[in-house]
């Protein structure tokens, strides 16, 4: 056993993911630090944009409205040197002011598209690449985990955390992004306004609190509904789910109008929270947009009185007026993003407590190497093992397979048959001395090493996306085609192969399934052959396959434990019949053993199997 | 993921949402009024606003004499202005939003009705997960059409008309200048729409792939570590994971270009206004408010536009939505509830199938072939065959729950679609080979077509089923809830309480299709016996493919490729050495390999 073990149930534990944690950042920081020389040219970037924004306003009010309409140049207002820069324009050019202003208008929205553009390109590839390396490092972490992880952690669980949770990282570092790309112009328009009016700013800037307010309180509202609306709209697709399955039960007991009304009631539910959230949300959407337009009052109020005092100029006061959504977007922008920021906190936390979790097979420090050929001898004494300390799955299981024998275990589900073969293939850690391969302790050899001598076919054979001849070869660069082609026709499969549209080289999806049950199992024997392992595991398919595949994959069978070691966890009468000894199980102890006939006779747990026809169901 | 691109011919599936929302007509009437007047003070606030910069400058240049409004009154204006938007925009927002909210939840009431009604054909040809699917998405595209497509129709005909004809009055030159530039901006947003919703397509199909990959890998997981391919695999997947990278980048590209050329487009008008506007301010022939004025109607012109090819794509996938909801609308129940009123008030359970043959929709085959087949009232048969003999199909005969096929089912000497379908199966109990468990307590799923039964009637079903050790060692006893969100049972369990559900009925007839598969002989033995005395004059009807179960029957019945085989009690069987004495003969003895009878045919479909 290993000395550390794990609590799995963290793996499925909401993590907290309520506080803004700025060491998650950080860890986030090493996968884009590959990319920094984007992410710089692209911060530079949007500060240009951002420049070339605030000085087409300036254009607008500062050079059309005060230098060429009113006339006013004299004033103190900052105009970036675009009054001058029109002067310079027109006498190059010799045209007419109001040319040069539109002149400039032109060259300036020009950058500003450009800019912007380079500048979101700049920043999605470096988050797009980033993301990318971080989702690969996940997958391949998780791709060495042990059984043991798998045996106590759903897939989905793993599953969410490589798309969902990276997800959510794009999310949160594309929102970041945007976000970035509306408070520089911000910043740099808030610094011409300071410059402009101190006073006028400052009374607008007061209402900035007012819409960081409004969108927290809104926030807090909301949570509350959107999580009932959640909820109702969870409970609707869970009770149309659950009577579209049940369908027939629910017609023969005549319960269709009950169920109907039963639904009618959460419907109504989910009408009524629907309706709140509408209330909430359209109140907030309408009070973001009037912040503005309040804005532009205050402007003509007070700048009238700053004008009149020839503290500003006429274009100043446009200008504030040009500049409002500039100050109100980003804030409402924050509000939102804010959501997205602590949701992807949690996606964070959950991916990098994936990327820690270091549970793995012990290999041994000095392992033994194996020969090039075993003679195939496999021995289990005394095995007591459990997934968990508290529940035993094994007790005291000791047998014996001699070289090129052929051992049948059968068994209710539950009984040990799986661990048994999940011990040999190493797929758990377990104490010394209790397995051993040609007399050698399993523990003093690599897992990998004991894996490449035992072929596993499994009940639910797992084809990789590929063609038939990669499915058979697996990436062997020793197994030739002729091997593998060879090895099909030895266990029937070449027949079926032949008739797929493009032959061995057919492209096979996992779940495409277009193959039959069958075709998979006889895929799964030529695998094995091609691989020549010295010893055979196979978990009986017992699902139904019809009578002419059956003879083929009976007949392939025979093939294929020629010469090999086989166990078998066996389903089908004639498969057991034929083996050398019979084990059978029963809630991990053995509790009979010898060949058939023996068995048989003793009219004990076999004899009841026997009846039952070695299904995998669980007898209470 | 479903393709969503209509063609012109559903856009008209649209108009049959029409009778749905008719009954809202007012709310969708008061909505737009409301809009109406939002616009006109949004207008008059830009309006007010330009009015506010003629008086500055008026004062810079003290003019005051020329005022007309003082700069506080005009303050005052714009405020109350916006108010008053707030409240109109607040008030139509919420008037249509709640219409499409009303409208899904008539959808969902209606599609919940009409699946009740339907029968295994349909489900076979929708499937429950294309159900689901069309009840979530479809209807919340359908939603989303008439809560923002209406008011992205608003916002289309009433920007432009409140823009355009103010704009008109202050300088119709200069708005005959601006005019041009939107429809081509129109055009590019269309067609940009359109590549941003292929690039998003993209983006999703890369993603299920990515999901579709990571999930086929990790069920895998253990055939890979296995055979020692975590290296490739892990190879494999940089592929998948850097083309999903790719077009999302492609995506963010398009997505990028967009926000790029719309203000590009839009500065062509700008620089318009500053040229030709400024030309004439100068002139004094419009006023510096004026010009303001004209910027602000400006963006709420192009605001819009930029909107116009999302509301395309909107439309378009909601007809095809629409199309998809009416088709399960539409579907005919393929059991027609049509009782002839003749038919006597309590059944018997005396059953005559008549040259009864059986085709599935869509199917070549029989699976049932002219079966004749008499049961008495109150006799007991056991039917046996391999699977797909035609075993279940000939149970659902019974309840209807497949139309009866060629040929004739009689009950009690009466066509058996004479009957009131509630009758029939009321009166009929069948239970299914899937033990189907709802997510309620399990009184709730014992007594599923009776909720008020007396807990004791409840208590003795479960009795007779072998329930109630089990059941009394649940902390909740009859009020665990069982399933997903409960305790999780095991198939024994499961079996035994759709079998409890039977019992509590009482019914004149029982069905039992393969109900004891998960039960272990002893226990069963325990059940058969009860259910011997309980149901002694009683018509009970049961598949099985144990001897032992089958014995215990009048007579049994073998099923072979939709035919009947053989015919009589276990003992008249046993003599005829047929079928059914080999199947005796493998499970008692302890076998043979007999070709002709393998006994790898004997293992059920679905275990």
């Amino acid at each position: 056993m290993s000395e550390q073990t794990h609590d799995h149930s963290l793996f499925e534990a909401e993590l907290s993911g309520s506080v803004l944690n700025l060491h998650l950042l950080g860890r986030i920081m090493r996968w884009l630090h590959p990319y920094r020389l984007s992410l710089l040219v692209s911060a530079f970037l949007i500060l240009i944009a951002s420049c070339s924004a605030v000085m087409m306003e300036v254009v607008i009010s500062r050079v059309l409205v005060d230098y060429i309409i009113v006339g006013e140049t004299s004033s103190l207002m900052p105009d970036l040197g675009m009054i001058e820069l029109t002067q310079w324009v027109e006498s190059q050019l010799a045209i007419p002011p109001i040319f040069a202003a539109g002149l400039i208008f032109l060259v300036l929205s020009i950058l500003f598209a450009i800019t912007g553009h380079a500048h979101r390109l700049t920043l999605v590839g470096a988050i797009v690449n980033s993301l990318r390396d971080l989702r690969q490092d996940l997958f391949a972490h998780m791709e060495t985990r042990p059984s043991s992880f798998y045996d106590k952690v759903p897939v989905g669980r793993t599953m969410t955390r490589v798309t969902n949770d990276i997800e959510a990282l794009y999310e949160m570092l594309r929102g970041m992004g945007s976000l970035i790309g509306e408070f520089v112009p911000f910043f740099v328009a808030l610094t011409i306004m300071l410059s402009t009016s101190v006073e006028l700013t400052l009374i607008l800037l007061l209402l900035v609190p007012v819409v960081a307010l409004a969108s927290h309180l809104f926030r807090d509202a909301t949570r509350e509904v959107f999580r009932l609306v959640r909820n109702s709209v969870a409970a609707l697709n869970q009770n149309l789910q659950e009577n579209l399955s049940g369908m027939q039960v629910v017609q023969l007991s005549q319960r269709e109008r009950h169920n109907l009304n039963v639904y009618t009631d959460i419907n109504k539910e989910n009408r009524r929270q629907e309706y709140r959230s509408i209330n909430l949300s359209t109140v907030y959407g309408a009070f973001n947009d009037s912040l503005a337009a309040i804005g532009l009052g205050i402007i003509i109020w007070y700048g009238a009185g700053e004008v009149v005092q020839e503290e500003m100029s006429l274009g100043g006061v446009i200008l504030f007026t040009r500049f409002m959504n500039m100050l109100f977007t980003p804030v409402v922008l924050l509000g939102e993003q804010l959501n997205v920021l602590f949701r992807a906190m949690a996606s964070g936390e959950r991916i990098f407590q994936a990327l820690d979790w270091d549970e793995q097979i012990h290999e041994p420090e000095n392992p033994i190497e194996l020969p090039g050929r075993l003679a195939g001898k496999v021995e289990f004494r005394n095995v007591n093992f459990g997934y968990s300390k508290q529940i035993p799955i094994l007790k005291n299981v000791s047998v014996k397979i001699e070289p090129g024998q052929k051992l049948a275990i059968v068994g209710a589900t539950g009984s040990g048959k799986s661990t048994m073969i999940r011990l040999l293939g190493r797929f758990y850690d377990f104490e010394r001395g209790m397995i051993f391969l040609d007399d050698i302790d399993l523990n003093d050899l690599r897992s990998a090493d004991v894996r490449s001598r035992i072929g596993v076919v499994l009940q639910d054979f797992h084809i990789f996306s590929g063609t038939v001849l990669d499915n058979i070869a697996l990436g062997d660069p020793s197994i030739s085609e002729e091997r593998a082609i060879t090895a099909a026709k030895t266990v029937n499969a070449h027949g079926f192969i032949s008739d797929l549209p493009l032959g061995y080289e057919t492209p096979l999806v996992e779940r495409g399934s277009n193959l039959s049950q069958g075709q998979r199992q006889l895929l799964a024997f030529a695998r094995v052959l091609a691989a020549d392992p010295e010893i055979l595991v196979l978990d009986e398919a017992t699902a139904s396959i019809d009578t002419e595949t059956e003879m083929l994959i009976q007949d392939g069978l025979h093939k294929l434990m020629v010469g090999r070691t086989s166990i078998l966890i066996a389903h089908r009468l004639q498969t057991i019949q034929e083996a050398d000894k019979i084990l059978v199980l029963h809630h991990g102890e053995v509790k009979e053993f010898g060949n058939h006939e023996e068995l048989l006779s003793q009219k004990g747990l076999y004899f009841r199997l026997h009846e039952l026809q070695f299904q995998d169901l669980d007898i209470e | 993921m479903f393709d969503y691109t209509a063609s012109g011919e559903s856009l008209k599936s649209l108009l049959r949402l029409a009778p749905f929302l008719r009954q809202y007509r007012n709310q969708i009437l008061a909505g737009f009024a409301a809009f109406f007047m939002a616009r006109l003070f949004e207008v008059s606030s830009y309006y007010l606003v330009a009015m506010g910069v003629d008086v500055i400058n008026l004062l810079y240049n003290h003019e005051t004499e020329r005022m007309t409004y003082s700069v506080g009154e005009i303050t005052l204006a714009i405020i109350g202005c916006v108010l008053l938007r707030f409240v109109f925009v607040v008030f139509a927002r919420r008037s249509i939003r709640r219409v499409g909210v009303a409208l899904s939840f008539d959808l969902r009431q209606k599609l919940y009705a009409s699946v009740q009604v339907q029968g295994s054909d349909f489900f076979s040809r929708i499937g429950v997960g294309d159900i689901m699917t069309r009840a979530i998405q479809d209807i919340m595209l359908i939603q989303k059409l008439v809560a923002f497509g209406m008011i992205f129709v608003v916002i289309m005909i009433y920007a432009p008309l409140f823009s355009v004809s103010a704009m008109l009055i202050k300088s119709p030159v200069l708005t005959l200048l601006i005019v041009p530039v939107l429809p081509v901006i129109f055009i590019y947003a269309y067609r940009m729409t359109e590549a941003m919703a292929n690039s998003s397509r993209e983006v999703q199909k890369r993603l299920s792939g990515l999901s579709a990959h990571t999930q086929e890998n990790l069920s895998g997981i253990r055939t890979v570590q296995a055979q020692a391919q975590e290296v490739n695999e892990i190879k494999r997947f940089w592929k998948t994971n850097d083309e999903y990278a790719q077009a999302f980048y492609e995506q963010a590209r398009i997505n990028s270009l967009m926000t790029a050329w719309m203000p590009l487009f839009a500065s062509i008008s700008q620089i318009t206004i500053i040229m030709y506007g400024g030309y004439l301010a100068l002139n004094g022939e419009i006023t510096v408010g004026d010009l303001v004025f004209f910027f602000a109607c400006l963006n709420m012109l192009l605001q819009p536009i930029r909107m116009a090819g999302m509301f395309v794509t909107l439309v378009q996938r909601a007809a095809v939505a629409t199309d998809r909801l009416f088709e399960i609308y539409d579907a005919e129940p393929e059991i027609v509830d049509n009782p002839s009123m003749q038919t006597p008030a309590t059944i018997r359970g005396e059953f005559e199938f008549r040259d009864l043959s059986y085709t599935y929709p869509r199917a070549d085959k029989a699976v049932l072939q002219n079966i004749n087949l008499h049961v008495k009232a109150g006799e007991s048969i056991a039917i046996v065959g391999r699977i797909g003999s035609g075993k279940s199909t000939l149970l659902k005969q019974f309840t209807r729950l497949l139309e009866v096929g060629e040929g004739k089912l009689f009950l009690d000497g009466y066509d058996v679609r004479e009957y009131p379908l509630a009758q029939l199966r009321n009166q009929v109990a069948q239970i299914l080979q899937d033990p189907f468990l709802f997510g309620e307590p399990l009184r709730n799923n014992i007594s599923y077509d009776d909720l008020d039964r007396h807990l004791e009637v409840i208590w003795d079903s479960a009795e007779a089923a072998a329930l109630r050790d089990t059941i009394e060692g649940f902390p909740a006893q009859m009020e665990t809830i069982v399933g997903e969100r409960g305790v999780t049972l095991s198939g024994g369990q499961k079996q035994r309480t759709a079998l409890a559900r039977g019992l509590i009925r009482n019914a004149p007839v029982l069905i039992l299709d393969d109900c004891f598969s998960s039960v272990d002989t002893e226990t069963e033995e325990h059940i058969l016996n009860r259910l011997k005395r309980l149901r002694k004059d009683k018509t009970t009807i049961l598949v099985s493919h144990r001897v032992s179960t089958l014995r215990h029957s009048d007579r049994i019945v073998v099923l072979e490729e939709g035919w009947i085989v053989e015919i009589g009690t276990h003992r008249e069987l046993l003599r005829k050495q047929g079928t059914y004495a080999e199947l005796e003969k493998v499970q008692t003895e302890g076998g043979s390999s007999t070709p002709g009878f393998d006994s790898a045919d004997l293992i059920p479909a679905g275990v």
